[in-house]
């Protein structure tokens, strides 16, 4: 007999849809465990957990409500810093993730789970509460296994204060009265609930009324009538952190079906035909030639036949190619609110002009885009423009502009965001940089004003002393520039003070085709993505010098260090290398020396399977059918950044 | 008496969710019901079609229920629908934005179809006052 009389084909829904979920949080924990700091990721599985304990809430599945309420309280704490991943807080999440995929295969079976392990839930609220005491943070002392099983699942979301509130309240203030604060400005300016309906404590209830009367007053001057409401239950208030914005919702799972203009469509559908005809065309020939026809006209009509294919099959990949772009104003079409609330909280005037929305990104980067650019947008209004009285102090129009402009450029996306603020301060930005100890004094004084603009890029780096609520949540500008960089784009930033900054990102139109720059190393050929190579130099050995040990080379004034492809994949080189390739990589410029070229090519990755060799992207095969690796240059470097790289410059130089 | 014809729109990214809405409206003998996935989706359906009624979720990709409030609030061809707003996060802050934002109700998951009837016959109530 099933547990779930008459919601067996829920059930079913839910666990479907809440299993995918889960695999994709699972994925993204193994990601975490790299990049413990990734807002965007915490973001992620926060939303994994908040999305499954909904659906089991409804299904009464209180066991399940309760373990993941406590995870997702978990997640919200780490992506607002309040706690930090440690191997340990790992082990609990991981626990938790296969509780809760143990729960699934109960449930399929159509049985209710029973509770979680206790000590497992013992061990999230010790990680909840331990490293922050007397903030009230934990949930609720878990409640007697068997209360929990019993007890509606409105109690199992377990509320840290025992509301004596209506049967609809969970936690936090009483909802009745505020809803009813509510409905009557929906309707007319009516003075809120003298006839309230629901007995509510009259200490929740006169707050309520001051909501409703400050209702149509800006933000600053509701939130001070607010505080009132929680104060009688503090408790509420360490749940209450968190605030969901716009930025961390929208990363959502990808959406894996796309909508495609017809004519597109046809016109790929019209290219495969063509393509079909001259196959037979190449068919009929070949068995010509087999049957040792050879003459002029035979080998002229085979000529023309791949000729044709090339231009064809070039074709295809270009209509192919279209029916995944989307134009970018879908995107932009959100900010210019964005922006608007956000200036109207701050108390700052602007105005947000786009251009170039019809301009055509491949959809998956579209998406991949949004988290940064919110960010952006939102750091110019709240960082990069000044409030109204400022700007006449130095001269300036009231009004801000903010212009968020995409263009195609080549074979390039560009998206650059300008504000007519007050621009950075690189000396400013270099003194924050050593006092968060993210540098030391000698490196800092070692940057140029360039330099010192991508110091904004490193992780941990924020010029706000208080993380304001408006930014300093969701993602940071390190996290910027690593979805940038996942794209293959690059990210650059130009400021002047007193006049503004300008955040500029170049991307390549679509992510199925990397141009690349084949470079032979230990007799072998290797791809690196062109977009990050500036230029390519030889090697002269008398040009190498030694600083502090490390081989470098001065390149118009700019000292670069050196470090040979064999070195940093780990093998004995075979040769002296003769050229070296100019790699820029976000901030760090350095020199990959080779032993020879191949050339450019536009190749399509794919991925190896089941291996994940360190700094590998994936392979591709060149035109002479052999297999070449393509390089990920920041995993490669980032995994040997000890002294694999560092040749000593006697193996360069020619005795 | 709320018209059972009524028209609803049932506004989730998680799929389940619409189909519990969808079935507790049923279960109060609401059959008129047309989903979407996300606040971009709902708003065109609100644009090209006709509703009656809009119950969102808060929390979804793209464009998130407050947002589409917002711009259902700053539309005037729909900018008198009904709109509940549904979450699981039963925050003080939550609430004042949707208030601010004209929200008609509110309603915290995981709800019965007795709650959602109260919750929607008080917006009928303040509809015909």
């Amino acid at each position: 007999m099933s547990d779930f009389g008459g919601m067996e084909e829920l059930l079913q829904d839910f666990l479907m849809e809440s299993t995918d979920l889960l695999s994709d949080v699972d994925n993204k924990l193994v990601e975490l465990e790299k990049r413990p700091e990734d807002k965007a990721l915490l973001n992620d599985i926060f939303r994994g957990f908040h999305t499954i304990k909904g659906g089991a809430g409804f299904l009464n599945v209180g066991p399940m409500v309760n373990l993941c309420h406590r995870t997702e309280n978990l997640f919200d704490k780490l992506r607002n810093g309040e706690l930090h991943i440690t191997p340990e807080v790992m082990d609990v999440i991981l626990d938790a993730t296969g509780i809760v995929r143990d729960m699934f295969g109960t449930l399929g079976q159509g049985l209710m789970v029973a509770d979680a392990d206790a000590d497992v839930l013992n061990a999230l609220d010790a990680v909840l509460a331990g490293e922050m005491p007397g903030k009230a943070a934990a949930p609720a002392p878990a409640p007697a296994p068997a209360a929990v099983a019993a007890a509606p699942a409105v109690q199992a979301v377990a509320s840290p204060a025992p509301a004596p509130a209506p049967a609809a309240a969970t936690d936090g203030p009483d909802w009745n009265a505020l809803h009813q604060a509510i409905v009557p400005q929906a309707a007319t300016a009516q003075p809120a609930p003298a006839a309230a309906p629901a007995p509510a404590p009259a200490a929740s209830a006169a707050p309520a009324a001051a909501v409703a009367a400050v209702v149509s007053t800006p933000v600053q001057e509701l939130l001070p009538a607010a505080e009132h409401i929680p104060a009688a239950k503090p408790a509420s208030k360490a749940v209450a952190n968190k605030q969901p914005s716009s930025a961390g919702n929208s990363s959502g799972p990808q959406e894996n079906t796309i909508r495609i203009d017809t004519v597109r469509l046809d016109m790929v559908l019209n290219l495969s035909g063509e393509i079909g005809l001259t196959k037979n065309r190449l068919t009929t020939l070949r068995t010509e030639i087999l049957q040792g026809n050879r003459d002029g006209n035979t080998l002229r009509s085979l000529d023309e036949a791949i000729s044709q294919l090339d231009l064809l099959v070039g074709d295809l990949q270009n209509a192919v190619m279209k029916t995944r772009m989307q134009p970018i104003g879908r995107l932009f079409q959100k900010y210019p609110r964005l922006a608007r609330d956000l200036a109207r909280q701050l108390g700052k005037e602007v105005e947000l002009v786009l251009s170039g929305e019809e301009t055509e990104l491949d959809k998956t980067m579209i998406e991949d885009l949004n988290d940064p650019l919110v960010h952006l947008v939102r750091n110019a209004v709240d960082h990069g423009v000044e409030s109204p009285e400022e700007r006449i102090a130095a001269g300036k129009k009231p009004q801000s502009l903010i212009q968020l402009t995409a263009e195609q450029v080549g074979d390039h996306i560009q998206i650059e965001i300008t504000d007519d603020g007050k621009g950075m301060n690189p000396d400013a930005l270099r003194r924050k940089a050593i006092e968060k100890g993210l540098i030391d004094q000698e490196t800092a004084n070692g940057l140029d004003e360039k330099q010192c603009l991508q110091l904004i890029f490193m992780p941990g780096f924020s010029t706000k002393d208080q993380i304001s609520s408006v930014s300093g949540r969701g993602v940071g500008m390190d996290v910027v520039r690593t979805n940038i960089q996942k794209l293959n784009g690059r990210i650059d930033i130009n400021s002047l003070p007193g006049e503004g900054t300008r955040i500029s990102i170049s991307l390549p139109l679509t992510l199925a085709i990397l141009p690349v720059l084949v470079v032979r190393a230990c007799n072998q050929p290797f791809a690196v993505p062109l977009a990050m190579v500036r230029e390519i130099i030889t090697i002269d050995p008398n040009a190498i010098q030694e600083v502090s040990g490390k081989p470098t080379i001065v390149v118009r004034d700019e000292i670069l260090p050196l470090r040979t492809l064999a070195g940093l994949l780990g093998w004995e080189p075979t040769q002296k290398p003769y050229f070296g390739v100019l790699m820029q990589s976000a901030e760090k410029s350095f020199i990959l020396a080779i032993d020879s070229f191949v050339g450019r090519d536009d190749v399509v990755i794919k991925p190896l399977q089941n291996i994940r060799p360190k700094g590998v992207a994936g392979a591709t095969l060149s035109g002479d059918g052999s297999v070449v690796l393509v390089l990920d240059m920041e995993d490669l470097l980032s995994s040997s950044d000890g002294t694999n790289g560092q040749v000593r410059t006697s193996e360069l130089i020619s005795v | 008496m709320p018209d059972k014809n009524m028209r609803f729109l049932v506004v989730d990214d998680f799929s389940t969710m619409r189909r519990i809405v969808r079935n507790l409206l049923k279960e109060l003998g609401f059959t008129n019901v047309d989903e979407a996935e996300d606040g971009q989706v709902a708003l065109h359906k609100l644009k090209t079609q006709h509703f009656d009624f809009i119950v969102s979720d808060w929390n979804m990709p793209n464009m998130t229920g407050i947002e589409l409030l917002k711009a259902v609030r700053a539309d005037q061809q729909i900018k008198h629908l009904p709109f509940m707003m549904i979450t699981a996060e039963a925050k003080r802050e939550n609430i004042i934005e949707a208030a601010m934002a004209g929200a008609s109700g509110y309603i915290v998951k995981p709800f019965t179809a007795a709650t959602l009837e109260e919750k929607m016959n008080k917006i009928f109530q303040t509809m015909n006052k």
